[in-house]
């Protein structure tokens, strides 16, 4: 999916083993403002709707505990596969990951990508039992770009 | 620049150094040493100053450096300082007779609410992550431009405009959960205690009054509440105000009480 327009519009393809969805959107503001808001647990609800709360470090190895809009009985318990920082963020658990990527395209423009794959040889039988993720990776990147551009032109 | 012209400007810099390294450590021997420490460091140094920046900003820049390394400045305490300090006060039997007689014997010693304010914001902004404080009160006490700011932590502008805004974000949540003055439901009361201990005769509604941003307590803005209280802050001399001797030892009880805390961590 990396060829997909940067327009903040989710697009999620299915296969009979895995479904990915991925979002893209531009972002008026240095990539380190947009990684700090990323990789910082305790601050992630107050700027992210999609996000209930996270417990634990961000960084590489470490165990994170996410209850999101989505599912919000459930917790889910993933742990941080790759932090190239300011680059590349992966977390995950045995069912899927998800992958966040940054890049600078020019002066304080940053692209923003997230994907999550989530399948394996079981997904056929519990497909149907996970919401679609779409509008709430939507939300995750207008929240992301709101307030990372707020910050940015702040004074 | 000559010896001379270095010594005023870091005695005219001297009151808001010590004032800025106590709001970080929380320690008034701290904050002395380290001023002092600045003064020497950057005198040994004066050849290098090439006045890139101002007299200013490059001694707060040694300074910082030198509090980044302070132990007490490293530790962080919690969003609920106060209410665990209190607790500790309360069940100490030499604490409020070593207060009536500071109170007896310093010039000092006169409790004001806008006092316990600023006294109040350093125990919160120390439950900030050390460089979201620094940042919050270079900025919004003394009075740093961003790109000032950026040069005294040496971190990218963009790391200055997160820090600040975060830090500002987490201060404004916790005064609203726990400000009295602001928040009926606020769970802290501890301004209006002190002040019915100390000045048992005042109307604490009048003087609560006299408080800007209590009285514009229902404003949504809660930002703009935050920046008064700040105003408050950048007022005051923790050194050398009319209560400083009382502030100082209220100020020094909650780091013993918070290094014990820490200590048990």
């Amino acid at each position: 999916m990396t060829n997909m327009a940067s327009d903040g519009k989710a697009v999620t393809r299915k296969k009979v083993f895995s479904r990915e969805t991925a979002v893209r959107i531009d972002i008026q503001a240095n990539k380190s403002i947009i990684w700090a808001l990323l990789t910082n647990a305790e601050d992630f609800s107050r700027w992210n709707s999609t996000i209930l709360s996270i417990e634990g470090d961000i960084t590489k190895g470490e165990k994170i505990k996410l209850k999101s809009v989505l599912d919000p009985k459930r917790t889910f318990k993933l742990k941080v596969k790759e932090f190239e920082a300011e680059n590349r963020l992966v977390w995950g658990d045995a069912m899927g990951k998800r992958t966040y990527t940054l890049k600078t395209v020019g002066d304080e423009l940053t692209n923003f990508m997230m994907t999550e794959k989530i399948g394996g040889p079981m997904f056929p039988l519990f497909a149907r039992m996970i919401p679609p993720f779409d509008q709430s990776f939507e939300k995750f990147a207008k929240d992301l770009k709101k307030e990372a551009e707020f910050i940015q032109n702040s004074k | 620049m000559t010896n001379a012209q270095f010594t005023n400007e870091f005695e005219q810099a001297r009151p808001q150094l010590k004032a800025y390294i106590l709001r970080i450590t929380a320690s008034v021997q701290d904050s002395e040493d380290i001023v002092q420490d600045t003064f020497i460091k950057a005198s040994e140094k004066i050849d290098t100053f090439r006045g890139e920046s101002s007299v200013r900003t490059w001694i707060f820049t040694i300074a910082s450096n030198l509090a980044k390394d302070n132990l007490r400045a490293k530790k962080r305490w919690t969003e609920n300082v106060t209410d665990i300090c209190r607790e500790k006060a309360l069940s100490n039997p030499n604490y409020f007779p070593e207060i009536m007689q500071i109170q007896q014997t310093s010039q000092q010693a006169k409790f004001e609410i806008k006092e316990h304010i600023n006294f109040c914001l350093t125990c919160i902004s120390k439950s900030l992550p050390l460089e979201q404080q620094i940042c919050l009160l270079l900025k919004e006490v003394h009075e740093f431009k961003v790109l000032e700011i950026s040069k005294i932590l040496d971190i990218t502008e963009a790391m200055v405009k997160y820090y600040l805004h975060t830090a500002r974000a987490k201060m404004v949540k916790i005064f609203e959960g726990r400000c009295a003055l602001i928040n009926k439901k606020g769970t802290c009361h501890q301004c209006s205690e002190l002040n019915g201990i100390f000045n048992p005769k005042q109307n604490f509604e009048e003087e609560k009054n006299k408080i800007e941003f209590a009285k514009k307590a229902n404003d949504p803005n809660r930002e703009h509440l935050l920046d008064l209280r700040l105003e408050i802050v950048k007022n005051i001399d923790p050194f050398n105000s009319n209560g400083s001797d009382l502030q100082l030892h209220h100020l020094e009880h909650n780091r013993k009480v918070m290094d014990d805390v820490t200590k048990k961590k």
